[in-house]
């Protein structure tokens, strides 16, 4: 059990920050995501923890012990690859021993340990098999073993489902989440996958140009982002430019993209640009004429079985997108306008940069 | 691991400062001195630019230079061609046979070529008897050819994984767009694959520009820079060394400045192609497929046919200079007779120069590969300056340098040991540095992830795992290094003949055709025999020599 503290760490490549002054703390037992777009240093950061790239500035401390100045092979890490780094001159066996074997273990404790490991990754019985016999989750699978084995302070993982399967990697985060809770090790998770993110974390670091953007839970993530850039990157949201208007002591109306849109709270002074953060959920298709309303023009429906997507536009053009159940009944055709009406307080409106 | 990295890019600087920017800094050094009184000069460059005859030998080795890297062009790429995109029988096989005249000793051609077209040749006699006259296959004609039968292989083999690496959608896609086979071809293919074709064809350049072997035995009295060079430094009659001097820089600059501009090049231009599998052979109507195969085949069994013909007049008897047509292995047994020593010299020598430059050469290739940096870039260019330096030069600057003072090194085997290593260290590292970017580095990372340090890592996972590559490339050291002539022939001395120096020293005394015969089937069995054993280690790495 051990927690994680990083202090002001910075990493330049040339002139680029990757990794800017980020403080955090993960707690322990916690499993933790770095999520971001490719290039925004969640990558370099998960490999200074593990002793791969340099620190520049800052510091990191497992409990209270600094490991920046560690090399890597003595901070008892165990870092799980993207293309699993499985050794093909190695068998399953000798695999899962190798870092038992790096820390002296004795070779009669060695074959009890690799198979209970093995087991805990219903690997059982694998252990004289050759890598190249085994299939990408099979790797995956060794990979865990191998690092679970040797008992590290800390799990990192570095994007450890992206070279799989979808279906595949559905199954793959629940195993390795169940393993990180039974285990109570404190993880440290790189991923792209917005939905791999919100699935699998206790928290999450949303990450831009090697700062932190957020850090929250996924459903605070997720239903209050903080920044229109969180916004857009997580769940694909409608972002309208709009000025304030009036607030009326409940509500603030918006004017933009042609129409009107009522947000929760006095959001800005009257004449303020805004920008509005819509999430495609948050309109539904309007029964009557009740609640606060917006028309846009059908363009395109796609149908997608659980859900359906309609494609509108706006009065002035900007197109706009809508998530609907799929059993709803869409009576419109594609042309036609339709009415949507939505709760202001799901409305979230960010100062225009 | 910044220890291990510091240690092997100083020391490796540390041993090419010594032994090859040290040695060649003396022999622009002497071609800036007045002879005997030691002070700095042009004249001799301006006595040597004045001089009709050094002016000729540069000419005649840049022009046979140029004509062998057209030649080889012209032969090597539709034969690449072929060998990646059309059904050809045996292509395995052919590609094996298509890559032997890239380390066989192509001086040994050159001397097929007067076996068979020289004044006394099997060939011009019989055409003689028959009152057909042909004429003098010495100095550039016969030069030429020999460059283009045994250099091709450098364009062939990159133009082949040029060929194979463009994705057969990229063609489809130009067919789809309304472009005939042809058209494709000359639109798509043809310049996706030149930068690699035009790499190659500079390499051709380069070794062409400082073989020394080949004009040695073709030229006659034609000059020639790197025959001109050693003439004017080692020989009894013209000895000159400023202007032997004078002449090295020439040929250095040259190559120098061609090895700049093929790597600035390949730089430049790399088109990312990356075929998910290898394009399947184009259709071809029966009759072009003949053409097709006989053309590919004879190509490759006409630059093999002079070392064949070597082999078989190695086994006829001679009367003196005369050949006979009867078989035995006279010659074998008169070579061997005289002494047993020079063979044992090659094989020991090929020996040491293999260990010794793989080891050298695999913790560079390594660090060459793995870190991107300053200093790792300064080690992979001076790394690569042997490939420019002629082995004459080198050993004329080897010579200078260690022939006094503190470290006395003329006149053993050490020193014919260092030229090699020198001379070969490329190979070494570029195949050593093929096979690194073959092992993902994760793998090492995960070593040290789970406990093992980097050095044990490097030493315990990467180093077997570089195993096949290593031993590739030592074979391929070791098979150039037994047939290498040019430094050889400069630092030899009596005790540490080897073969080559033997079969030249035959060929300069006029008398020994039968002997020279037979030392250059020796040098062809010996070389050819391991290359054949280990084809497929090799295959995966001529085409990353480059």
């Amino acid at each position: 059990m051990t927690t994680i503290r990083i202090e002001g760490i910075t990493r330049s490549f040339g002139a680029v920050r990757a990794v800017d002054n980020v403080s955090l703390t993960i707690d322990e037992g916690k499993l933790f995501t770095l999520l971001g777009p490719s290039g925004c240093g969640k990558t370099t950061l998960l490999r200074m923890i593990a002793g791969f790239a340099d620190v520049e500035a800052g510091s990191i401390s497992f409990d209270d012990k600094r490991i920046d100045r560690l090399p890597a092979h003595r901070r008892n890490i165990g870092m799980v690859f993207q293309n699993y780094a499985i050794f093909p001159n190695l068998t399953v066996e000798g695999n899962v021993a190798y870092g038992l074997r790096a820390r002296k273990v004795k070779p009669a404790d060695i074959p009890a340990q690799v198979e209970k490991a093995l087991a805990r990754v219903r690997l059982g019985g694998y252990g004289s098999r050759w890598p190249h016999q085994l299939s990408g989750g099979q790797l995956q699978r060794v990979a865990i073993a191998r690092v679970l084995v040797i008992e590290p302070a800390v799990l990192l993982f570095d994007e450890p489902l992206s070279n799989l399967d979808a279906q595949l990697r559905t199954e793959m985060r629940v195993e390795i989440r169940q393993l990180q809770q039974s285990l109570g090790l404190t993880a440290v998770y790189v991923t792209h996958d917005q939905e791999e993110a919100l699935a699998i974390s206790d928290r999450i670091a949303i990450l831009r140009a090697g700062k932190i953007e957020q850090i929250g839970s996924p459903e605070e993530i997720y239903q209050r982002p903080q920044t229109a850039f969180v916004a857009e990157f997580l769940g694909g949201t409608n972002m309208l430019p709009g000025v304030a208007g009036a607030f009326d002591g409940q509500w603030t109306e918006v004017a933009t993209c042609g129409t009107r849109i009522l947000v929760a709270g006095k959001v800005a002074d009257a004449g303020q640009k805004l920008l509005l953060s819509i999430r495609p959920e948050a309109l539904r298709l309007a029964e009557g004429p009740e609640g606060p309303l917006l028309q846009a023009k059908l363009v395109l429906r796609e149908f997608l079985g659980q859900i359906q997507r309609l494609h509108a536009a706006l009065p002035d053009g900007t197109p706009i997108r809508v998530s609907a159940l799929g059993s709803r009944q869409v009576a419109a055709t594609e042309g036609n306008t339709l009415a949507f009406t939505y709760d202001p307080a799901q409305i979230i409106a960010y100062p225009a940069p | 691991m910044k220890g291990f990295r510091y240690t092997v890019t100083f020391g490796a600087l540390a041993l090419l400062a010594l032994f090859l920017l040290y040695p060649l800094s003396l022999v622009l050094n002497a071609s800036l001195r007045v002879d005997g009184t030691g002070a700095l000069t042009l004249a001799n460059y301006l006595k040597t630019f004045a001089s009709n005859y050094y002016v000729n030998s540069i000419g005649n080795s840049l022009m046979a230079a140029a004509l062998a890297t057209i030649g080889a062009t012209l032969i090597g790429l539709p034969l690449a061609f072929c060998l990646a995109r059309v059904d050809l029988p045996g292509k395995t096989l052919l590609l094996t046979l298509a890559t032997l005249p890239l380390v066989l000793p192509s001086f040994v051609a050159a001397y097929a070529l007067v076996l068979l077209f020289g004044h006394a040749g099997i060939i011009t006699t019989a055409l003689r008897a028959i009152g057909i006259p042909i004429g003098p296959i010495y100095g550039l004609t016969g030069i030429t050819i020999v460059f283009t039968l045994t250099l091709y292989p450098y364009v062939l083999m990159p133009a082949i994984a040029a060929f194979k690496a463009i994705d057969i959608s990229i063609e489809e896609a130009a067919r789809n767009l309304g472009g005939s086979r042809l058209h494709a071809f000359r639109t798509v293919l043809l310049p996706v694959a030149m930068p690699a074709v035009l790499a190659g064809a500079l390499l051709v350049f380069i070794e062409a520009l400082e073989n020394f072997g080949v004009p040695v035995v073709l030229a006659e009295d034609r000059p020639f820079l790197a025959v001109d060079i050693f003439k004017l430094f080692a020989g009894e009659a013209d000895n000159n060394p400023a202007a032997a001097g004078v002449l090295s820089v020439v040929l250095i600059a040259s190559t120098a400045i061609m090895l700049l501009v093929q790597r600035r090049y390949l730089n430049m231009r790399r088109f990312t192609t990356n075929a998910r599998s290898v394009p399947p052979p184009v259709p071809l109507s029966r009759g072009w497929r003949a053409v097709a195969i006989g053309c590919s085949w004879g190509l490759v069994l006409l630059s093999l046919f002079p070392f064949m013909a070597v082999l078989f007049i190695s086994s006829l008897k001679f009367r003196g200079p005369v050949l006979t047509w009867q078989l035995g292995f006279s010659n074998y047994a008169l070579l061997l007779a005289g002494s047993y020593q020079p063979l044992y010299n090659t094989l020991m020598l090929a020996t040491i120069t293999a260990l010794v430059a793989t080891l050298l050469g695999a913790p560079i290739g390594y660090i060459v590969t793995r870190h991107r940096g300053r200093l790792s870039s300064v080690l992979d260019v001076i790394g690569m300056v042997p490939f420019a330096v002629s082995g004459t030069v080198l050993a004329i600057g080897l010579i200078i340098a260690f022939n006094s003072g503190f470290l006395t090194l003329t006149g053993g085997w050490l020193i014919l040991v260092i030229a090699y290593v020198v001379r070969k260290l490329p190979f070494s590292i570029r195949s050593a540095s093929a096979i690194v970017h073959q092992i993902e580095p994760s793998l090492e990372e995960a070593s040290i992830n789970l406990g093992v340090s980097p050095f044990w890592t490097f030493v315990t996972m990467t180093v077997p795992l570089m195993a096949s590559g290593l031993v590739g490339g030592m074979i391929l050291v070791w098979i150039t290094a037994a047939s290498e002539l040019s430094s050889t022939i400069v630092l030899y001395t009596s005790r540490w003949s080897t073969m080559t120096v033997r079969m030249y020293q035959f060929l300069e005394g006029g008398e020994g055709a039968g002997s020279a015969s037979a030392a250059a089937a020796i040098l062809i069995l010996f070389t050819a025999g391991p290359l054949l054993l280990v084809h497929r280690l090799l295959r995966r790495q001529d085409a990353a020599m480059l």
